[in-house]
């Protein structure tokens, strides 16, 4: 299975989003890879903790292995190399996690060429053929990163593939994925144009709420009864608003509610944050295992 | 002189085995041209020979600039209509000239690189399979020119992707010359292995046949040792453990067939191989430990009916 995940802007918490979900699919036992094709900012390294790839790699970095310059490009299992003790050895019962660094100054794709996607098909088939979960970050907005694997995945067509569109819960937020998906140039318009079905594409398409503050959260306590039905208003206001632009509940995977110990660093979640210094929250754990689970349900996937 | 190949092989992409008509589909890269099949004991179906062209600078251990022009053979099989396996190499041979000369010389002679210049065949052979070898510039890439013969199996069309298991592919590299007969297979990485082998008498392609055969039962051996591993048996309920190794008995177990389709003289180096490291001694005894936990756990499933049963 291969999972793109994309966001409208930059700062949604794809990637803190995306690595956590990938991290807890391993830790159920999936062999998982994590590609970084945020080729202007690739910071998986960062957020998985592997520091001599934290701003991407200077050998063998996805850039490079598309552009031709390099056979193959370097894998990290993350298992090995984390410098987060809890992360270096391998949980027992725990699939692979490979990290696919970016190269580091790589920059963003500046064109889409035939060898482009020839490689990227190529590195997507072998890769399949490995492993459980394959998690690529493809960056902010219309990209020729999205255009890349869009155009990649038609030509592989019993691969199958999901798609993971992050936002903040705020209007502007809301309204802009609405765009990313169905707006010009989005995700429907680029994929139809490369030759995906749009019905089928369309099913593939779930949305994902970052960084949520319910109105009833914990956080909320200390406020002024006036400034919790004040958010409570907004919160359905919202939610009004997310149905209207087709970002409700029936086409959203899952949601994560916000978290002080991503709000300060960049970082997987790991069951010792939550349950030994208990300086992440419990929920925030439970949703990235949930939305590890959703992203393989098919009930979760169905046609709607 | 001396010559030198790799095999990759992985699970074939596809929810069951293949038919032995599929497998010449699969495989018949060009029209017109055949698909060998042997179908005792197991089938096994092999494409048509292609050739690549190379100009390109020879692996050596020294480290200094050999180059080397002429053709690469690579093939593609498919074992059992599971197993899935693309296969290149080249003989070396000194050049007459040492400059390059047309490409109908090189095509004249499949398979050959003729090497400009001075070398030793023992430098290129530890540049090939010694580890921490230099990788010069512009190198012969025989792993590009292997694994993408062995994409053009694992995407062609006629084949469903739905593999009942992840698998990574495993490369075994190899260098075989004439001479005192010896025979040194090494595990590398997870996936990497290496094969030096020194046979008597000339080279012929039975020698390739040897290396891919071994390459089939090293990744069946591989995979078992994953799928077991996987099962975590004693950690996890039996009916998950059951559960989790019953692709193994599906897909793999009959699949062992060594030495199946090696020439009579080059038999004593499987036999060899099976006294040392003993491939067929760890197979048996993984096999027997995943049958061992499927029996144990119908005897538990056939308990617990006859308890319920009897209520
Ligand atoms: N659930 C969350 N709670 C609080 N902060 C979050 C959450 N998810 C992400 N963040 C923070 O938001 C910022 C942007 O996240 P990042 O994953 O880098 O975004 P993107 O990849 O979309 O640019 C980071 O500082 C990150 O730690
Ligand atoms: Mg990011």
């Amino acid at each position: 299975m291969l999972v793109f995940a994309i966001s409208d802007k930059g700062g949604t918490g794809r990637s803190v989003t995306g690595t956590n979900i990938a991290y807890r699919h391993a830790l159920q036992g999936n062999d998982v890879c994590y590609l970084d094709f945020d080729f202007g900012s690739p910071t998986a390294g960062a957020i998985f903790s592997v520091g001599s790839v934290a701003r991407g790699t200077r050998e063998s970095g996805l850039h490079e292995y598309l552009r031709g310059d390099c056979p193959q490009p370097r894998r990290v299992d993350v298992w090995a190399e984390s410098d987060r003790e809890g992360l270096r050895t391998r949980p027992p019962g725990a699939g692979r996690l490979v990290l696919l660094p970016g190269s580091e100054g790589g920059g963003e794709l500046s064109a889409l060429s035939e060898e482009v996607v020839g490689r990227c098909v190529q590195l997507f088939g072998r890769l399949e053929e490995e492993f459980d979960l394959c998690m690529v970050d493809v960056s902010a907005g219309r990209s020729f990163t999205a255009e890349l694997v869009l155009a990649a995945t038609v030509r592989m067509p019993a691969v199958p593939f999901r798609w993971l569109v992050f936002h903040r819960w705020t209007r502007q937020h809301i309204i802009a994925a609405d765009g990313l998906v169905t707006g010009t140039d989005g995700l429907f318009d680029v994929g139809t144009r490369f030759g995906h079905d749009p019905e089928v594409l369309r099913d593939r398409i779930r949305f994902v709420r970052t960084a949520v503050l319910e109105p009833d959260a914990a956080e909320l306590v200390g406020l002024r009864d006036e400034q919790r039905a004040w958010l409570s208003a907004c919160d359905s206001e919202l939610r009004e608003l997310a149905g209207r632009h087709g970002v409700g509940r029936t086409t959203m995977l899952g949601k994560v509610p916000l978290d002080p110990v991503l709000q300060w660093r960049e970082q997987l979640i790991t069951d010792e944050d939550v349950l030994a210094s208990k300086i992440a929250n419990v929920e925030t754990a439970a949703a990235f295992d949930d939305l590890a689970k959703k992203i393989v349900d098919d009930n979760a996937w169905e046609g709607l | 002189m001396l010559v030198m190949g790799e095999v990759h092989t992985g699970l074939l992409q596809n929810s069951g085995e293949i038919s032995e008509p599929a497998c010449r589909q699969v495989l018949g890269l060009m029209t017109g041209e055949t698909v060998r099949v042997s179908r005792r004991p197991i089938v096994h179906a092999l494409s048509p020979d292609r050739l690549t062209g190379v100009d390109c600078v020879l692996p050596a251990a020294s480290g200094s600039r050999i180059r080397g022009v002429g053709t690469v053979v690579s093939r593609c099989a498919v074992t059992g209509g599971r197993v899935a396996q693309g296969s290149s190499y080249v003989r070396l041979a000194r050049s007459e000239t040492d400059r390059r000369l047309p490409w109908s010389h090189y095509l004249a002679r499949p398979g050959v690189i003729e090497v400009l210049g001075k070398a030793r065949a023992a430098d290129i052979a530890e540049g090939f399979v010694g580890e921490g070898a230099p990788r010069l510039h512009g190198c012969l890439d025989l792993t590009a020119v292997t694994g993408r013969f062995l994409d053009l199996v694992q995407t062609s069309p006629l084949l469903n992707r739905r593999a009942p298991f992840r698998m990574p592919r495993t490369i075994l590299r190899w260098v075989a010359e004439t001479g005192e007969p010896s025979i040194a297979f090494t595990l590398h990485t997870e996936q990497e292995r290496t094969l030096r082998l020194t046979h008597p008498g000339p080279f012929t392609p039975a020698v390739v046949d040897l290396c891919e055969d071994l390459a089939v039962h090293d990744w069946l051996l591989t995979s078992l040792l994953v799928v077991v591993e996987r099962a975590r048996v004693g950690a996890t309920p039996a009916a998950e453990v059951a559960a989790r190794l019953s692709p193994a008995v599906d897909h793999l177990l009959h699949l062992w067939m060594p030495a199946a389709r090696v020439e009579e003289r080059l038999t004593p180096f499987w036999e060899s191989l099976e006294r040392r490291p003993g491939f067929s001694r760890q197979w048996r005894s993984l096999v027997d430990r995943v049958r061992d936990q499927l029996a144990v756990h119908t005897l538990a499933l056939l308990s617990a009916n006859a308890e319920t049963g009897g209520r």
